[in-house]
């Protein structure tokens, strides 16, 4: 494990700022301090989905409203005492968000804007209704009547020191989930959903929880403030201007750092309460929206991303150096032992596909396709364009789910479970064109599938495994550049060793040589073999046939998404039906 | 229940706020539809021009449609800049909505720094005609016409000439489009005019009818959105139309019981297709 | 007319196309065939300009066009039908015709080019205000070759335009092309259907794994084993 440094440094901070009030500073400090904690924790509660998944919320004033209106109507309204209605505050909060996710992540188009959009509507509907039911009932609420505990001293002293607890809590929150296998799995996301559902990562409870969690310290946030302000009203509790300046001050900082958010919230708060009253305010407004501006243009990793990358300096004279002088040779022995021995291709059926249909927007893609995979075989899968092969693989991995059908593996029907079961279950897959995530190093790419995948390790053992991979493919050298700064045949080696490093059983491998040179064909045929050396079993898809004659045990040629041939492959490529599938037919009569 | 005389009374108005939506989502919407991007920027674009024609009207005493005149191609040679910058720093959907917030606040800054946040209004003489036992304000009709004829004019534009053509088949497939010619950036440049000259038009129907706080720039972007969104992106008569429907619901949800209950149909409605047909979008 | 010479292209880092040369004569039908992922649709965009190029030359009739904008193309006499047809599909019929005489020069002669595409084209005719989009394949294709025609190009550029269609209407599709040629416009063909792309070329280039293998009389090509041997690994 890496030393905390940055997470002590920040500590530190925070032990200094809670002992301030021993030097009794005057009441204004307190209350400016408290604001940079109020923005720190709604920025760095925001960044835990909006940051980490990239499901940008513009409803982060509903959540914040959410628990400011707890609080104010417990404490106001029923005499609550105001400590108990912070608790109260962050699951109010907490359960109207998962309650919202639980719908809204469930419709693959609601991403993006739509989302943000969505989630704005939802704070203006909060509103509507905060304003015209006894929670409000339209002329605000006042707490100025609400006892504030004397935990700390004075009362500014107690909203001072809540203030920092929760930002504190926010950005340690932070702190963790970046650096846990859960966080992980929220960065996949941002990068590729899709993608990481079938590595998987059960994404729809990863957004579900990384929303709760944000809404939880949102809520908490918003308790205080309710006594911080004493006077709370909906037309400024819900403006969009607060949603805006979370994601403002978010993207500033940095909203993928753990740090960024709250770097950004100070920067922010600084220059809008610093500059206070008349052309001042003028200026510092002016600045903080000429910053956000420039950051967007020319950083778009946030202020935090100019830091240097101290994650890529501190492993590369480490970790870097076991992996280096590992005993393994490059591409030569499989780093772990088959997860079972290789069984004689021929024998039981690993996977088996039962009329298996799908149908896009009328087009029949595949027309009950069935087929048996046996235990250890290499299977080709060849058909000219469009004739459904990725379809069937997108299917098999649970991208798509069959409109009819079934799929066995290891006696369950994968027709009937989600994509990251499926991957759990044991089954990994490539990309035509590679999907690696763009923002995960190289390491983190493929540590993600052990962390993930079926072999389900923890992150440093994933981390390990990875770096094994990584030598088996030869890219050891590689594993702290990011993606875009592979080549192509170094991409598709990379989602090879994704692919692997989930200890798969079954590996769907669409159209790995296509695009590579002929020197680098020859080290990709290699590589299949020595896959299939360790026991796993393998689809293989491909348009070079050389490389399918070379590699396959059996062959299944697709044409108008059904099996029109299968067998050995090189009796298969010389019938009749299948070189006109290929070739063309003649014009009838001619 | 309300009487007849104000329930007509309320939905009049409720086409006359409709208009406005319809009005200020059209530019939006045309920008989102068809150059991917989502100009936050053109709500602040609108109260800059309310503000221009407030003081060319109040202080340099011009006819306030006369300084809605001198506005309108001065904010198509912004759009105009806005869009170039775009294209030179390849600013994608996501990204164009945050930049055009932070140009945004810095036309708030600017905007309170030379005309306060003090709330300022446009007194001009206001006509009302008297039809039966309703009041039309002239003012609110005119802006209603202009929107609708905006509308119009829009949709005939890029359904009806060659280059209005090119724009849409640009939004769907730029690269086949330019196969056949097309020069997408250079199109993309006048259609963000065209959407800031509207922006322009719109400011001074605001100063003629609101009181002006620059802090009201916030003010109708949820609804705006809602509206744009409702009225299906890149359609000329989305807007107008989802505007006036969204408008009308609004005031007789206002007149049948309260008027902070008004919010709440456009947002529904809003949450309802994001939900249910999201494919629509 | 069209001369096509070392070409490179990459997708990214990806090497897509190696050196390839080619040429299409006056008034010639030209098939490139090859197995998928052989490059061809990359050839096609590079020549359409679509796709930047890195290394070679396209000259088209004597005027160095390497460095022209993709849209500066078809004011060459270059139209492109391309792979998946790819029409504007929430518009109507008319209006991705309107799209192939966008260029000045077509524009003149829109109602002459839209009788001759509706006569070509009956169904067009008949369907002329429906959305593209709601087209059935092969009407779709009819339109994508409408469409290029409208540009009145003096090379025409087919990128797979068999794929995905039924037998039927593909055999009606090589009829057209024919009957297109004979009108006296230039073709360049990709395709993966061999046989047909064969039958009705004058000349043809073989294509495999982003290289020009060989070229000739489709006879002499059908002859030769290359053909099998790119597509069925066979030696």
């Amino acid at each position: 494990m890496q030393p905390a440094t940055g997470l002590v440094g920040f500590l530190v901070v925070g032990i200094v700022l809670a002992l301030l009030p021993v030097l009794e500073p005057p009441a204004f400090v307190e209350s400016f301090l408290y604001l940079i904690f109020h923005w720190i924790a709604l920025a760095t509660s925001w960044a835990l989905l909006g940051g980490f998944t990239g499901y940008v919320s513009f409803g982060h004033g509903a959540f914040f409203g959410a628990g400011m209106y707890t609080t104010a109507a417990l404490a106001a309204t029923y005499g609550v005492p105001f400590m108990w209605t912070l608790p109260a505050a962050g699951l109010v909060a907490a359960t109207l968000g998962v309650g919202i996710g639980a719908v809204v992540f469930r419709v693959r188009r609601l991403r993006g804007e739509l989302f943000a959009l969505l989630t704005l509507a939802v704070t203006f509907v909060l509103a509507t209704i905060v304003l015209n039911t006894p929670i409000d009932g339209g002329p605000g609420v006042y707490l100025s009547g609400v006892p504030i505990p004397r935990l700390f001293g004075s009362p500014t002293t107690t909203i001072y020191v809540l203030g920092l607890g929760v930002a504190v809590l926010s950005v340690a929150t932070a702190w963790l989930i970046q650096r846990s296998r859960f966080g992980r799995g929220l960065l996949a996301i941002h990068d590729d959903e899709d993608v990481a559902e079938v590595l998987g990562v059960p994404t729809y409870r990863g957004k579900l929880l990384a929303f709760g969690l944000s809404c939880l310290l949102a809520g908490v946030a918003g308790g205080i403030q309710a006594i911080f302000v004493t006077y709370v009203t909906v037309a400024e509790t819900f403006s969009i201007t607060v949603p805006l300046f979370v994601v403002l001050m978010s993207v500033l900082g940095g909203a993928r750092h753990w740090l960024g958010p709250a770097v950004g919230a100070t920067f922010v708060t600084v220059l809008t309460y610093l500059f206070v009253g008349g052309e001042q305010a003028v200026v510092g407004r002016a600045v903080t929206g000429l910053t956000l501006i420039a950051v967007i243009l020319f950083l778009p990793q946030g202020v935090v991303g100019l830091l240097p990358r101290g994650r890529s300096r501190r492993p590369a004279a480490q970790p870097d150096a076991p992996a280096a002088t590992a005993p393994e040779p490059r591409t030569a022995s499989p780093p772990r032992p088959a997860a079972e021995p290789r069984p004689a291709p021929g024998s039981s059926p690993l996977l088996r596909c039962d009329s298996v249909r799908k149908a896009f927007a009328g087009v029949q893609a595949l027309a009950g396709v069935s087929l048996e995979l046996r235990a250890g075989e290499i299977l080709g899968l060849v058909g000219p364009n469009g004739s459904g092969k990725s379809t069937l693989i997108n299917v098999i991995s649970g991208y798509y789910r069959a409109d009819a059908g079934r799929i066995l593996f290891a006696d369950r029907n994968l027709a009937a479970e989600e994509g990251h079961r499926i991957a759990q279950l044991g089954i990994a897959r490539t990309y035509q064109i590679p999907r690696p995530f763009a923002r995960l190093s190289v390491l983190d790419n493929v540590a993600l599938a052990g962390m993930f995948g079926a072999s389900a390790l923890s992150r440093a053992a994933a981390e390990r495994e990875a770096r094994r991979w990584l030598t088996f493919v030869g890219l050891e050298g590689r594993a702290r550049a990011l993606p875009a700064e592979l080549n192509l045949h170094q991409r598709k080696f990379l989602e090879l060793a994704r692919a692997l490093a989930s200890a798969p059983r079954l590996v769907l491998l669409d159209e790995v040589l296509s695009g590579l040179t002929p020197a680098e064909m020859a080290d990709a045929i290699a590589l299949v073999r020595a896959i299939r050396e360790r026991g796993a079993t393998i689809i293989f898809i491909e348009h070079v046939m050389r490389a399918v004659l070379d590699l396959t045990d059996r062959l299944v040629v697709l044409n108008h998404g059904e099996v029109i041939a299968e067998g050995r492959p090189h009796e298969v490529v010389r019938r009749a039906d299948v070189v006109s599938a290929y070739l063309g037919k003649p014009h009838a009569g001619r | 229940m309300p009487s007849l005389t104000l329930l007509g009374q309320s939905i009049l108005s409720g086409l006359f706020i409709g208009g406005l939506y319809g009005l200020l989502g059209l530019g939006l919407s045309l920008s989102w539809g068809l150059l991917r991007l989502i100009n936050l920027a053109h709500f602040a674009l609108v109260f800059l021009g309310a503000y221009l024609t407030y003081h060319l009207a109040a202080v340099g005493g011009l006819s306030p449609y006369l300084a809605m005149l001198l506005i309108v191609p001065v904010f198509f040679g912004l759009g105009v800049a806005l869009q170039a910058a775009f294209i030179r720093f390849r600013v994608g959907e996501f990204a164009s909505l945050l930049v055009t917030f932070g140009i945004t606040v810095v036309i708030e800054a600017f905007i309170q720094w030379v005309w306060t946040a003090d709330f300022r209004r446009l007194e001009h003489a206001t006509v009302s005609l008297r039809l039966g036992p309703l009041f039309v304000p002239l003012t609110e009709a005119l802006m209603l016409a202009i929107a609708v004829a905006l509308s119009l004019a829009t949709w005939a534009w890029l359904r009806f000439t060659y280059v209005g053509k090119a724009m849409r088949a640009g939004a769907e497939d730029p690269g086949m489009a330019a196969a056949f010619g097309i020069d997408h950036r250079r199109l993309a440049l006048l259609l963000s005019g065209v959407g800031a000259a509207y922006s322009g038009i719109a400011g001074a129907f605001v100063a003629l009818i609101y009181t002006l706080a620059p802090a009201q720039i916030y003010a109708w972007i949820g609804v705006v959105f809602a509206v744009v969104i409702l009225g299906r992106l890149g359609n000329p008569l989305g807007p107008v139309l989802a505007g006036l429907g969204v408008g009308v619901i609004e005031a007789i949800t206002m007149a049948v019981t309260a008027p902070s209950w008004a919010p709440l149909v456009s947002f529904a409605l809003l949450i309802l297709v994001l939900l249910l047909r999201p494919d629509r979008i | 007319m069209l001369d096509v010479e070392g070409l490179h292209v990459t997708y990214g880092d990806a090497p897509a196309l190696w050196d390839v040369s080619l040429r299409v004569a006056a008034a010639e039908l030209v098939a490139v065939v090859g197995p998928n992922g052989a490059g061809k649709t990359t050839l096609v965009n590079a020549i359409a300009r679509l796709l930047p190029i890195r290394g070679g030359a396209v000259r088209f009739e004597g005027v160095d066009v390497t460095e022209a904008g993709a849209h500066q193309m078809c004011r060459h006499g270059v139209a492109l039908v391309p792979e998946g047809r790819r029409l504007f599909g929430g518009m109507t019929v008319e209006e991705n015709l309107d799209i192939g005489c966008y260029r000045p020069e077509a524009r003149r002669a829109r109602a002459e080019s839209l009788a001759r595409v509706f006569e070509m084209f009956p169904i067009l005719r008949e369907r002329r205000r429906q959305r593209a989009g709601s087209l059935s394949g092969g009407q779709q294709q009819m339109l994508a070759i409408g469409r290029a025609l409208m540009a009145r190009p003096r090379l025409l550029l087919f990128d797979e335009p068999s794929l995905g269609l039924a037998p039927a209407v593909v055999d009606q599709l090589f009829e057209i092309i024919r009957a297109i040629h004979a009108g006296g416009v230039s073709i360049l063909l990709i395709e993966q259907n061999v046989v047909k792309g064969l039958e009705i070329a004058e000349r043809a280039y073989v294509l495999e794994e982003g290289r020009i293998l060989t070229e000739g009389r489709p006879a002499e090509l059908l002859a030769r084993s290359h053909l099998r041997q790119a597509y069925l690994g066979e030696a």
